[in-house]
């Protein structure tokens, strides 16, 4: 029994290869629709939501035509967080307040959890800046993990083999005011 | 009618010395704004505090945005920026972290009374060689509607009030 000569071919061919074809599946962009720009993005207005990418060194923030970026490598620190907000926001979620027998407050105890993801970041000049995202639950950590992989520094170390890693805000220790 | 006539120009008279002394007052306070053209916003230092890095990052972000829009300022610096050497008439804020207490928006929108955020920092105004201008504890609080993050809105906007009342913009 012998093999056909180009069955052989691309079979050499695919184990040759197969090292190139890894980092292209490694850089697969990270992205996440449903994040919400806090403060601090120039050039978004805040609470905005959009789709966060991140991709070939950048980090990107699209919402309907309005788009911003920022270079991985200009930031100095990245950290994720836990946060969470009310199931029914916005107008509605105010004008709910009002209802009667308490039903608002009762709707209240209802919530989404979100991660949040701060970023410091130096502009052309060297100005300090921050920006704040949240995100859907769970996702803070992978974001974080290809920003540092892709060149963004970080004062709290990426653990391995968790995504949705995300660091604790410390506990609000301090005097009462 | 004299009578009446000598009684109206005795009130008025009277009216104007008793206002004199506050327009004199007025005056004073005007006088004793110092003259600033720009101001360089250091991070904020929480370091016997700890503090949320959202929290961190918002208060220093409101700063800039509250000092931009109202704290007549010709020019807001940020730490770090190269183009501040060239400022004339600079003043740098200090701000250090005094107090914290994360309340809880569920807390807020459950009991209305309980979950209050509330953050005090020491604000220092010094010039480009380090001379206190100012100094001021300023606190920003959340008690009814809003995340917690709106704490750090108020305290920016207490601060741009502060700014306003204590310098005035030489203009060059």
């Amino acid at each position: 029994m012998s093999l056909p000569c180009h069955s052989v071919t691309v079979a050499v061919l695919s184990v040759l290869l197969s090292p190139l074809a890894l980092p292209s599946f490694a850089q697969q962009p990270v992205s996440v629709p449903g994040t919400k720009e806090v403060i601090g993005l120039a050039g978004v207005k805040n609470k905005t939501k959009g789709t966060l990418t991140v991709d070939k060194g950048f980090l990107h923030f699209v919402h309907s035509k309005v788009k911003a970026e920022l270079a991985t490598a200009t930031m100095t620190d990245v950290i994720t967080g836990e946060d969470s907000q009310r199931a029914i926001g916005g107008t509605l979620g105010t004008l709910t307040m009002f209802a009667p027998y308490g039903s608002g407050r009762f709707l209240s105890l209802f919530r989404t959890k979100l991660d949040t993801l701060t970023i410091e970041y130096r502009d052309d000049a060297g100005g300090l800046h921050g920006v704040i995202f949240t995100l859907p639950a769970g996702k803070a950590g992978a974001v974080k993990k290809e920003l540092v992989a892709q060149g963004a520094r970080t004062s709290i170390p990426v653990q391995e083999g968790s995504d949705s890693q995300t660091s604790k805000p410390p506990s609000p220790t301090g005097e009462k005011p | 009618m004299k009578r009446i006539r000598c009684a109206g120009v005795g009130f008025f008279l009277g009216f104007v010395l008793t206002m004199a002394p506050w327009d004199l007052r007025a005056q004073d306070k005007q006088q004793t704004k110092t003259k600033v053209a720009a101001i360089e916003v250091l991070p904020i230092v929480s370091d016997e505090i700890k503090l949320p890095a959202e929290f961190r990052i918002s208060l220093y972000e409101n700063l800039i945005d509250q000092l931009q829009a109202g704290g007549g300022f010709q020019q807001v610096y940020r730490e770090g920026d190269r183009n501040v050497q060239d400022a004339g008439d600079l003043v740098i804020l200090h701000s250090t972290v005094r107090g914290f207490k994360q309340g809880s928006e569920r807390a807020r929108q459950v009991t209305t009374v309980a979950g209050a955020t509330s953050i005090k920092i020491h604000c220092l105004f010094t010039d480009k060689n380090g001379k206190p201008l100012l100094d001021q504890d300023i606190d920003g609080k959340v008690r009814f509607f809003g995340g917690n993050l709106r704490a750090t809105y108020d305290f920016a906007k207490k601060v741009a009030k502060v700014a306003r009342n204590n310098f005035s913009l030489n203009a060059h």
